[in-house]
């Protein structure tokens, strides 16, 4: 289960100047929502949520954000990297009418997720917000699937300016969903929570960002207060009924020695 | 009656555990919340993270690498750094009444005392000196515990200023451990845990032609470190009268029964987490009270154990 696969990166697609989709040429078979940890056996090793898993590929969407994922952009197709996983827990293949919502660079696996909700026969309706019209990805691939696809910045580069809470809450008042997905920034995540407290019946799975080391729930590192659950295994997936419970939320996360550091 | 769990509750220098299993050090104690997760899943005390005095990020990953037979690790003594450390294990002991082992890691006798002194006003029921860590001799140079001199030296030197019972961590990449384990007796320590980590060992990966984890070696976990420490804890329990904890490769029921029949008063378990999830404690308390069901055995220190050598 833990075993580590070496293999040369097949294609990298530079989505802005900083964030690229790396792609394997490998069957992984996770689901939706799920992550590998990715090495180069050099600068480190970080988990990295699957935006895309076909039956010969996969593919990890990776923002540029320090030492690792600097030696990360300079690999080059056929290129050696080391992965293990699939690991953790999955966003459920359920709902008719879905919602899902993304922020940034957590979107990608909202893609993958889609289209499997796509196969299950679900109607979606993706929000995919950013910064900056730059700072959107995977624009052009949720406009090639058959679902409504609205995009925001902040800066209101496309028409208007918001974040992708601001048009969910427009989309949650004007419609009737059976089921929200939501992939972002804790704050904007947080912020989403806020926002469905007022849909009470509404099933809910977010995906969650913590700084993980084994990956595999023995650390302890990526618990979460005041569950005391391990995001690398009974998360990154969370949904309402554990969500509802979190007093970490959105307040402070702990750095690789355990520190608590406040968003 | 089966599933009684008073039947494998344990008295253990004076504190009452819920069950005869213990989170090692190192494993799921970095927070409050994750001890308390442990706790409900059925392990009967907590361990924390090695603490020192200042806090540490630990290495850099890959940190572990699994192989056949078990795992490698090279955390490298992550950890809050002993206030905040302290802090995680009263938040969870203020509210729950579960024994929790402060454990505490340093390299010279004044830091361990200036750390003992800080867990004697904490709510920590014992302090456990991690003389055995396997992964920072490129800091710190060979693990003390490999020395009966050095042992002998921090653990009298320790029992003189704890206000709490005093537990040894000792490691089996010695040669002489039943030396320095009746050392560590004689120099006053409440109780024995064995065995640290294996090794440390080595894996490379032939793509890459590199060493799989980021530090090159990692101390050896899981299954196959299984006899290597029954022996230790055997042959300490022959020698020693402090009750000893034993860890090391304890997977299932069978393996904890083996361990208490080696000599161990409680039973480590710790990497058995990754194949077993974190219902392996529970998986184990119940397979203890088939196996004494089994053979007649009302409470847990009716197993036997066997006859020292």
């Amino acid at each position: 289960m833990l075993k580590r696969i070496t293999l040369p990166v097949a294609e990298i697609v530079n989505e802005n100047e900083t964030i690229r989709t790396f792609y394997f040429e490998k069957k992984l078979g996770a689901l939706p929502g799920q992550f590998i940890m990715l090495s180069d056996l050099v600068t480190g090793e970080k988990p990295f949520s699957i935006s895309e898993c076909e039956s010969g590929y996969f593919g990890v969407t990776i923002k540029k954000l320090g030492t690792f994922t600097q030696a990360l952009f300079e690999k080059k197709p056929g290129d050696l990297l080391s992965y293990r996983g699939a690991y953790g827990s999955s966003f459920s293949i359920s709902g008719r009418n879905v919602l899902l919502v993304g922020g940034g660079y957590a979107t990608p696996p909202l893609y993958y997720l889609s289209k499997e909700l796509l196969k299950a026969g679900a109607e979606l309706t993706v929000v995919n917000g950013a910064r900056s019209k730059k700072e959107l990805v995977f624009c052009e691939r949720f406009s090639n699937l058959s679902l409504s696809y609205q995009r925001i910045t902040d800066a209101g580069c496309l028409g208007r300016a918001g974040s992708s809470v601001d048009i969910a809450q427009v989309l949650l008042e004007e419609n009737h969903y059976d089921m929200v997905y939501v992939s972002g920034p804790e704050l904007m995540m947080r912020a989403m929570r806020n926002l469905l407290q007022n849909y009470p019946e509404l099933n809910y799975e977010f995906l969650f960002e913590r700084y993980m080391k084994c990956a595999i729930g023995i650390c302890g590192n990526c618990t979460i207060d005041p569950l005391g659950i391990r995001l690398c295994v009974e998360g990154p997936v969370l949904a309402r009924d554990k969500i509802v419970q979190l007093t970490e939320f959105g307040e402070y996360h702990r750095n690789a020695a355990g520190i608590k550091e406040y968003f | 009656m089966k599933n009684d769990r008073s039947r494998i509750s344990v008295e253990f220098l004076g504190k009452r555990a819920a069950t005869p299993l213990v989170l090692p050090a190192g494993i799921m104690g970095m927070t409050w919340s994750g001890m308390k997760y442990t706790w409900e899943n059925g392990c009967g005390i907590i361990t924390s993270k090695s603490l020192t005095m200042e806090p540490r990020k630990g290495h850099a990953g890959p940190v572990i690498a699994e192989f056949e037979g078990g795992m490698l690790n090279c955390m490298g003594l992550c950890n809050p750094g002993i206030e905040e450390g302290l802090a995680e294990v009263n938040e969870f002991r203020k509210f729950y009444e579960v024994p929790v082992i402060v454990s505490i890691f340093a390299t010279t006798i004044d830091d361990f005392l200036t750390l003992t002194q800080k867990v004697n006003e904490s709510r920590g029921d014992f302090v456990e000196l991690n003389l055995s860590c396997p992964n920072v001799s490129d800091e710190y140079g060979l693990p003390l515990a490999a020395s009966k001199i050095k042992v002998a030296e921090i653990v009298s030197a320790v029992k003189m200023v704890s206000k709490i019972p005093v537990i040894a961590k000792l490691s089996p990449n010695v040669s002489g451990l039943t030396e320095i384990c009746t050392a560590a007796e004689a120099a006053g320590a409440d109780a024995l845990c064995l065995i640290n980590t294996l090794g440390p060992g080595m894996l490379i990966d032939i793509d890459l032609q590199r060493s799989v984890l980021s530090n090159r070696t990692g101390g050896m976990s899981g299954p196959c470190v299984k006899p290597v420490a029954l022996r230790a804890v055997f042959e300490a329990y022959s020698r020693v009268k402090i009750p000893i904890i034993g860890t090391g490769g304890v997977s299932n029921g069978r393996d904890a029964v083996e361990m208490l029949m080696a000599g161990a008063s409680l039973v480590g378990v710790g990497s058995a987490l990754y194949e077993g999830g974190i219902g392996i404690f529970e998986q184990i308390n119940q397979d203890i009270l088939t196996y004494m069901d089994q053979y007649g055995y009302g409470t847990i220190t009716d197993i036997p154990r066997l006859e020292k050598m």
